[in-house]
């Protein structure tokens, strides 16, 4: 037998014995199939990531791809199994496919994802204390664990008194670091960065009463004879139109909300920390983070309750992982020795509705990558 | 003969007849020897090059491998098509022809949207309540992507299209477009408009040199050559040859032509006889031939130039120094 093997199936041996205690945990294996319909990724994903897939087509000129990871095929699995819209739980070892500069494009990842249930703080802690379970079977002692959550910033920003674009912006550009400081910039200022292009039309709209205001435009596009092509009606070109006559009557972010914006993204530390300067800020600028603030609070609660040295996470307000699809907690497992994260995952309760389901389903699940994990640890 | 430097250029269409021309100009006649069928030639009287007829997409591809030295095809399929397109090819030289610019369009209807801004807005508003993204129909995918990600636009998906793209927001098959324009008729005639900051390159033909290409000093010297008749027309061009004669003339004079016409001095300042040939920029030369004469020459000559020839050819200089920076993804190739 040649080194090579022998590793290889020391690697694998280990990972099925990972396998093995997520499925003593209550999850049942999956294995979807390797090739995907494309559209779904680069839906959820952004187009982005379509220069790092495998992709191909089918006769008929569908697109077709190598999974580039695991979570939209479980997904889509289970949505299409008679247990859609119940509570289960799935976990898997298998390849995924990514165009990785200087690594090889086929590698191994093992993970859970659970569906429908509504606990979502005791949800949220099981994840986390299962993706520690990996890095202590593969000897890891002290990794260092990253802590985030997209629903702290995102009813943060509900909270706050701005025109519905710029909420919407805020949002969007979250998963964006430099576009959320320049979205700051471009907010405060606004009112110098020159004329809309219907100015005058858009101020005398401004204070009149919305519904006459929408109908006017609305036959003013019709009398034009301007159809609606491509997707967007009539109304909703109307309903920004006006909503832009808010924005340009001379609205800009003022410099206090600016200030707010930054001292809730610079909060960080250990969870009992973050959880009190929320609060403070909360107190402070006279308004609620509730329900975001106690599910953070509980799931802190449930994670000590697993055993998780709390303490030693590393929280912060900014800490989002790149992927549109996040809406609650989310966290990474790293360790000095390599560049990515060991473990990665999240909330991501927006997802199987974009998937197709018909009634919103809760999902939290993570990812583990084997050859990392391997790569770190120690003997078994 | 030692193998050819490969020059390739556009097979058919508007685009061939004005790569023709512009070679035509600098005295380069292209030529089937076997018949107009043939898609392999070479240059009237002009020995070691190869021109191989191939289509602007083809000529790119063969660029980024390397299996051709020098193409014409526009920058947009360069940009679009390689990855990365200066670590692969050198732009040599714009030809002055096949502008296009590739632009963002929306359809008109959308007065809501005057730039990216809006368009990014527009676009997240889109998912939010349609629950799915926007759709861009285009054949430049990898333009828009770089171009959509520099301004933050996440929102939205791209559908390929092949032919008509700007039909696709009519046919309901996108809801926006990334397509060539030159005068946005053809955008207006479909109900669209393109955004104010939505124009992601301003392409023209370019003369296209591949970093993989195997360069030996023959073909250097080729190329040298044919670079430099193309740079003798280019600076023939931007000229027109004024002559007179006069004694009054000195350096003084001369430093005022220059800095007032703009004027080059290829051959110095007047000769014995009085004798003087400039070269001065066509909008400047009525300027000029009222100057010497205000200054007592007796007569002005302007003529128009075929080539002009100088010692130093910088578009040459440009593309060996290019060459000996190896960045591209290849080895050299060896053909």
């Amino acid at each position: 037998m040649t080194v090579m093997s022998s590793m290889a199936t020391s690697t694998e041996l280990r990972a099925q014995k990972l396998i093995s205690s997520y499925v003593r945990a209550g999850y049942s294996p999956i294995e979807p199939p390797l090739v995907q319909p494309a559209e779904p990724f680069l839906d959820l994903s952004g187009e982005d990531i379509r220069r790092r897939m495998f992709l191909t087509t089918d006769p008929t000129g569908r697109e077709l791809c190598l999974r580039p990871d695991l979570t939209i095929p479980v997904s889509r699995a289970y949505l299409a199994s008679a247990a859609a819209g119940k509570t289960a739980g799935f976990c898997y070892l298998g390849a995924v496919f990514r165009h990785r500069e200087g690594a090889a494009a086929e590698f191994l990842q093992a993970g859970i994802e659970s569906f429908a249930r509504q606990d979502k703080a005791a949800a949220d802690a099981e994840m986390l204390a299962l993706g520690l379970e990996a890095t202590t079977l593969y000897g890891l002692a002290a990794p260092d664990i990253r802590v985030g959550d997209v629903g702290l910033f995102s009813t943060f920003v509900a909270a706050l008194d701005l025109p519905p674009a710029w909420k919407r912006r805020l949002v969007k550009d979250f998963n964006r670091k430099w576009s959320l400081a320049h979205d700051l910039d471009q907010l405060a200022l606004s009112a110098a960065s020159g004329p809309p292009e219907y100015q005058g039309v858009l101020a005398a709209l401004a204070g009149s009463d919305p519904k006459a205001a929408h109908h006017l435009v609305t036959d003013l596009l019709s009398i034009a004879g301007i159809e609606a092509v491509g997707g967007r009606s009539v109304a909703e070109i109307a309903e920004r139109f006006l909503e832009q006559a808010a924005l340009g009557a001379g609205s800009r972010l003022p410099r206090e909300t600016r200030a707010l914006i930054e001292r809730f993204l610079a909060v960080r530390g250990g969870p009992d920390e973050v959880a009190g300067e929320l609060r403070n800020l909360a107190a402070d600028a006279d308004l609620s983070l509730n329900p975001a603030l106690d599910l953070f609070e509980t799931r802190t609660g449930f994670l000590a309750t697993r055993g998780v040295d709390v303490r030693k996470m590393h929280v912060s307000t900014a800490f989002g992982r790149g992927f549109d699809y996040y809406t609650g907690f989310v966290f990474e497992i790293h360790d000095a020795r390599t560049k990515g994260p060991l473990i990665a995952g999240g909330r991501y309760d927006g997802l199987l509705t974009r998937l197709g389901a018909s009634e919103p389903i809760p999902a939290v699940g993570f990812a583990a990558s084997i050859e990392e994990l391997a790569a770190c640890g120690g003997e078994p | 003969m030692s193998a050819p430097l490969i020059l390739a250029v556009p097979a058919k269409g508007r685009l061939q007849q004005n790569t023709e021309s512009f070679f035509a100009r600098s005295g380069l006649e292209l030529v089937k020897p076997r018949g107009p069928r043939d898609y392999r030639g070479a240059i009237a009287g002009f020995d070691g090059v190869e021109i191989a007829f191939l289509s602007a997409a083809e000529i790119t591809a063969q660029l980024d491998q390397g299996t051709v030295h020098l193409g014409v095809t526009g920058e947009d399929l360069v940009r679009e098509m390689i990855p990365d397109a200066d670590r692969q090819v050198v732009f040599v030289d714009q030809l002055g022809f096949g502008f296009a610019n590739v632009a963002v369009a929306v359809p008109q209807a959308w007065i809501d949207v005057r730039n990216m801004a809006d368009l990014d807005d527009v676009a997240t508003a889109f998912r939010l309540k349609h629950e799915r993204k926007m759709r861009l129909a285009t054949k430049y995918a990898n333009l828009t992507r770089g171009f959509f990600a520099d301004h933050g636009v996440v929102d939205y998906r791209i559908v390929e299209s092949s032919g008509a793209t700007e039909a696709a927001p009519a046919a309901g098959t996108a809801e926006m477009i990334v397509d060539i324009t030159t005068t946005g008729a053809t955008l207006a005639a479909n109900g669209l408009k393109v955004i104010d900051d939505g124009i992601i390159l301003r392409s023209q033909a370019n003369l296209v040199a591949a970093r993989a290409g195997a360069w030996d000093a023959q073909r250097r010297e080729t190329a040298r050559m044919l670079l430099d008749r193309i740079a003798a027309q280019k600076r023939a061009h931007g000229y027109r040859e004024v002559r007179t004669r006069f004694a009054a003339m000195n350096d003084t004079l001369l430093n005022t032509a220059r800095q007032k016409f703009g004027i080059a001095t290829p051959f110095g300042g007047p000769t014995s006889s009085g004798m003087l040939t400039l070269h001065c920029p066509p909008k400047h030369v009525h300027a000029l031939a009222s100057f010497l004469r205000e200054h007592g020459a007796e007569a002005v000559s302007v003529a128009a130039l075929d080539y002009v020839y100088a010692r130093d050819n910088p578009v040459y200089a440009r593309l060996v120094a290019e060459l000996e920076r190896n960045t591209s993804r290849a080895a050299a190739n060896p053909l």
